[in-house]
C-alpha cells in the first residue's frame, strides 16, 4: 500500500497525481446581492449587500436578535407561479439558481445536478417534527409537506422542472458542503458518470436555523446570517471543443480533508495547510500564482484563526494578492457558502470596471467546526490547461 | 465482461463488514439472521409511539456506543452518527488491517443518510414545541444537528484524514456512497474507504409514512399479493474498500469485487418511482461495471413492500432482463426499511452471499403477487445455497434518486 509523508501527529494527504480541470461554463447565483454575477460583483466592490426580506409568511416564529442578510430574489420571477407554493425556501433558491445556469447551456441533455446544504430546508424539517408534537394524532401532518423535509428535496424538485435526468445528489456537511459538491461533480464528470453537472450549494434563511446560531453563539462578531445559492455548469473542456465562449473560470481541483478538532485547532489548521499545498501541486501552480483567495471560515466565531494560520502556511505573504471578503458582504451563508466564494471569484474575474488580467489563479478555503478543511484551486479561463 | 472501458483503473474490493442493525450488531450476526429469516420488527422504542395506529419499527435493541467505539467520545455524536462509526469500526476490525496503517493511507469516509441526525432533531423541536419557543434551543444540540457530522464520526473515530462527506440522497444514499468510493479508489484519488450508510429511528420519518398510508400492519411483505407497506427501520451498514492489489498484499480476505454502479433521476414525481428511469439505471451499472444481463445471479431488490416500489421494480427489472430476471429478493422483509442505510446493508448482503454462497431471502412472503408477472423467483422463506457471481444492490429514493451498485465474487 502507498503511504504518505506525515509530519508527528498529523495526519496530511498529498496525492501527487496531476489532474483533469473541469470548466465552470455557466453560473446561477442568488444572494443578498441579488440576482446574478454582476450584482455580486457590484455588491463586492461597495462592500456591502443590502439583502432582502427574509421569508416569513410559512412561519409564525420571529427571528432572534442577530443581523439578517436574506437573499435579494423573486422567487415567482424565476420559477412562475406555477407549484411554487409546494417548495421550501431552499427549493426554490436552488431550483431558480440551478435553472439560470441552465440559461446560459444550449443543450441540457445530460445533465446531472449536485447540491450541497447543512441539512435541506431547516424550516421544513422543524415545522414537520413539531406538527408530530401539536396535531391531534401525531401523524396527522401534511403529507405534501414531507418531500421537503427530505435532505434531497432541492435536487430533486430541481430535476423535475428541467427535466434534468441524470446523476442527481445531494451532500451534506456544514460549510463543507458546497466543495464537497464540487468535488463530488468533478469526480463524476470526470468518471463519465455525466455530460454537464450543475454543482454548488444552496441555503435558506429560518428562524430555526437563526436561532440555533444565536444560542450556540457560534456566529462571529459583526456577521450577518445569510442564505442563497450559487451553482455552476460544470463541464470537461473536451466536451466542449468547438463551443463559441469561454468558459468562465476553470476548476484545476478541488480537495476536502478530515482532522479531528478534539485533537486541537492547530491540527486542522495543519490538515488544511496540507490541503492547499497538495491543491496547488497537482495543478501544477505555486503559492505564487496565487492572485485571489477567498476564504470562507470568518463567519464562525473563532474559525478565522483557523484557517488564517493555514494560509499563511500554505501562502507566502505577497502583497498584490487579493483578498475576497465573501462572508462580511453576503452574511454567514452555511452550506453554500463555499459556492458564494466562487461566485464571488468569477464575478470579480468578469467585472469590465477592474483590471485583473494579471490574476492566474484563485484559492477559496473553508473549515468546518467538526475538523472537515477543503479548498478549490480556479484558474482563468484562458489560461492554457 | 468485455465492455468495461480501457482505463478502468485499480480493481477495488470488499475487505470488512460492519452491522449495526436490528438483526444483531456486526456483519456474522446480520449475516446469519439473513440466511435463517429471521426479522428483527418490534415495538417502537425509540419515540413515544402513544398515538400513532402503526407502532412497530426495526430499531436497533442492546446498542451500546462505549462497547465500540474507541477513538471518539460517543456523547459527541447523534444517533446516526454513532450507528456509522461503531458499524466503520467493526468493519476494520472485520477486515484486519491495523487501524494506524488505515491512518497514514489516504482513507476517506463516504456515509449516505436520509434523515441526518433525525433524534437530535427531534429533541430539539419537543423543546421548542414544550418549553415555549426557539429562544429556549439547547445549544449543545443545536450544534449536533447537522447531517454532515455522520461522516465526521467516522473519521473521528478511525482517526482518518481523507474525505469526510454524507450523502443526502435519502434512501438510495448508500449506493450514492459505495459508488463514489469506487471512483476515488478506481482512480486513485483514495487508498481505502470506509462507506455506508446510517439512520436513526424517529418520529417525523414514522409520521410521514404513517400519513402516505405506507406502514405496514405487522411485517412488510415484500412482493406479496397482500403486502401493505414498509416498516421504519434504524442502523449503521459500513464497508471497507481497498484497491485488490493492496488486499492481496497483506493478505487479507476478498468477500467481493465493486465492478461498478450507475445513477439516474426520475425527474417526475418526488414520491411515486419511474420504471424507465429505473430500468436506465440498470443498464447505466451494467455498462459500467462491464457485465451483461444474463451474468447477474442475483438482484438484491430496493423491495420495500409497498404496492407501488415492488410493482414498479419488477417491471423495470422485467425490461432490462428481457422478461426473465434472476433471482430478486428483498432483505428488508427482514430488516425493515433503514432509509438511508438501506443500500448499506444490501450491499452487505450481496457481500455475503457472494462469498458464503446463498441467495438471501424475502422471509415474510407467503403468495407471490401474481400482478408481478410469472415465474418471480423472490427467494422465499430462508436462504437458498447457491453460488451466484455477480449481485446487483438496488437503492431507490424519494426525490427521484436512484442508484445501482454491482459487485462480483472474488476468488484468488
Amino acid at each position: 500500500m502507498r503511504t504518505v509523508d506525515r509530519t508527528p501527529g498529523v495526519a496530511t494527504a498529498a496525492p501527487a497525481r496531476p489532474v483533469a480541470p473541469v470548466d465552470l461554463v455557466a453560473a446561477g447565483v442568488i444572494s443578498a446581492a441579488g440576482v446574478g454575477l454582476d450584482a455580486l460583483g457590484d455588491a463586492l466592490r461597495a462592500g456591502r449587500a443590502e439583502g432582502g426580506r427574509p421569508d416569513a409568511a410559512r412561519d409564525t416564529e420571529t427571528y432572534p436578535p442577530v443581523e439578517l442578510r436574506a437573499a435579494d430574489f423573486a422567487a415567482v420571477d424565476l420559477l412562475g407561479r406555477k407549484g411554487l407554493s409546494r417548495l421550501t425556501r431552499a427549493d426554490q433558491l436552488g431550483a431558480a439558481a440551478c435553472g439560470l445556469a441552465l440559461d446560459s447551456v444550449a443543450d441540457p441533455a445530460g445533465t446531472g445536478v449536485v447540491l450541497g446544504t447543512s441539512l435541506g430546508s431547516a424550516g421544513a424539517v422543524a415545522r414537520f417534527a413539531r406538527d408530530t408534537f401539536v396535531q391531534e394524532r401525531p401523524y396527522l401532518v401534511n403529507p405534501s409537506d414531507f418531500p421537503g423535509t427530505l435532505m434531497n428535496s432541492a435536487a430533486g424538485r430541481t430535476a423535475i422542472r428541467h427535466r434534468l435526468t441524470d446523476v442527481n445528489a445531494t451532500v451534506s456537511g456544514g460549510p463543507l458542503a458546497s466543495l464537497h459538491a464540487l468535488r463530488y461533480a468533478r469526480q463524476t464528470l470526470l468518471a463519465g458518470h455525466a455530460r454537464r453537472i450543475l454543482a454548488g450549494g444552496v441555503e435558506e434563511l429560518s428562524p430555526q436555523s437563526a436561532w440555533a446560531w444565536h444560542r450556540t453563539g457560534a456566529l462571529a462578531p459583526r456577521v450577518a446570517l445569510g442564505e442563497g445559492a450559487a451553482v455552476f455548469a460544470l463541464e470537461s473542456p473536451g466536451e466542449r471543443r468547438g463551443a463559441g465562449t469561454p468558459p468562465l473560470a476553470r476548476l484545476m481541483v478541488c480537495t476536502t480533508g478530515f482532522a479531528d478538532v478534539a485533537r486541537g485547532a492547530l491540527v486542522v489548521a495543519h490538515r488544511l495547510t496540507a490541503c492547499v499545498e497538495g491543491a496547488l501541486r497537482r495543478s501544477g501552480l505555486t503559492a505564487q500564482d496565487v492572485a485571489v483567495v477567498a476564504p470562507g471560515a470568518a463567519g464562525r466565531r473563532g474559525w478565522a484563526a483557523v484557517e488564517e494560520r493555514a494560509l499563511r502556511a500554505a501562502l507566502p505573504a505577497a502583497a498584490d494578492r487579493h483578498r475576497l471578503p465573501v462572508h462580511a458582504v453576503l452574511g454567514e451563508t452555511h452550506g453554500a457558502g463555499a459556492a458564494l466564494q466562487v461566485a464571488g471569484v468569477l464575478a470579480r474575474w468578469q467585472d469590465p470596471r477592474l483590471d485583473t488580467r494579471h490574476e492566474h489563479a484563485a484559492l477559496v478555503t473553508s473549515c468546518g467546526p467538526d475538523g472537515s478543511v477543503g479548498c478549490a484551486v480556479l484558474v482563468r479561463a484562458n489560461a492554457p490547461v | 465482461m468485455s465492455d468495461k472501458a480501457a482505463d478502468a483503473g485499480r480493481r477495488v474490493v470488499v475487505t470488512g463488514l460492519g452491522a449495526v442493525s436490528g438483526l444483531g450488531l456486526g456483519a456474522r450476526a446480520f449475516t446469519a439472521a439473513i440466511r435463517a429469516g429471521r426479522g428483527g420488527i418490534g415495538p417502537v422504542e425509540q419515540f413515544d409511539a402513544t398515538g400513532f395506529e402503526r407502532s412497530l419499527a426495526g430499531e436497533v435493541r442492546g446498542f451500546h456506543p462505549e462497547m465500540h467505539l474507541r477513538g471518539t467520545d460517543p456523547a459527541r455524536w447523534g444517533r446516526s452518527g454513532r450507528f456509522a462509526a461503531a458499524a466503520a469500526r467493526m468493519a476494520v476490525l472485520d477486515a484486519g488491517i491495523d487501524q494506524r496503517e488505515l491512518s497514514a493511507l489516504r482513507t476517506a469516509s463516504c456515509f449516505g443518510t436520509t434523515n441526518g441526525e433525525s433524534q437530535v432533531v427531534e429533541r430539539l423541536t419537543e423543546r421548542w414545541v414544550t418549553d415555549g419557543g426557539l429562544a429556549g434551543l439547547d445549544p449543545v444540540l443545536a450544534g449536533q444537528a447537522d447531517a454532515g457530522r455522520i461522516a465526521a464520526a467516522v473519521s473521528a473515530e478511525l482517526d482518518l484524514s481523507g474525505e469526510a462527506l454524507t450523502f443526502g440522497t435519502a434512501c438510495a444514499a448508500s449506493n450514492y456512497a459505495i459508488g463514489y468510493s469506487f471512483d476515488l479508489i478506481r482512480t486513485g484519488e483514495a487508498d481505502a474507504v470506509l462507506c455506508g450508510g446510517a439512520d436513526a429511528s424517529n418520529r417525523a420519518t414514522h409520521a410521514g409514512f404513517h400519513r402516505l398510508g405506507a406502514l405496514a400492519a405487522d411485517v412488510p411483505r415484500p412482493f406479496d399479493e397482500r403486502r401493505d407497506g414498509i416498516v421504519t427501520s434504524e442502523g449503521g451498514a459500513a464497508l471497507l474498500l481497498e484497491p485488490l492489489d493492496a488486499a492481496l498484499a497483506r493478505g487479507a480476505r476478498v468477500y467481493a469485487e465493486v465492478l461498478g454502479y450507475g445513477m439516474t433521476c426520475d425527474a417526475r414525481h418526488m414520491t411515486n418511482p419511474d420504471a424507465v428511469s429505473i430500468a436506465e439505471c440498470i443498464r447505466r451499472a451494467h455498462h459500467n461495471a462491464g457485465v451483461k444481463p444474463g451474468d447477474v445471479d442475483y438482484i438484491c431488490a430496493h423491495g420495500t413492500g409497498t404496492r407501488a416500489n415492488d410493482a414498479t421494480e419488477t417491471a423495470a427489472v422485467r425490461e432490462v432482463f428481457n422478461d426473465s430476471p434472476p433471482p430478486i429478493s428483498s432483505i428488508k422483509s427482514m430488516l425493515g426499511h433503514t432509509m438511508g442505510a438501506a443500500a448499506g446493508f444490501g450491499a452487505l448482503a450481496c457481500c455475503a452471499a457472494l462469498f458464503e454462497g446463498f441467495l438471501p431471502p424475502t422471509a415474510t412472503v407467503r403468495q407471490v403477487d401474481s400482478a408481478l408477472g410469472p415465474d418471480l423467483d423472490c427467494v422465499p422463506g430462508q436462504a437458498r445455497a447457491a453460488r451466484p457471481r455477480v449481485a446487483q444492490n438496488h437503492g431507490f429514493a424519494f426525490g427521484g434518486n436512484n442508484a445501482v451498485t454491482m459487485f462480483g465474487g472474488f476468488s484468488r
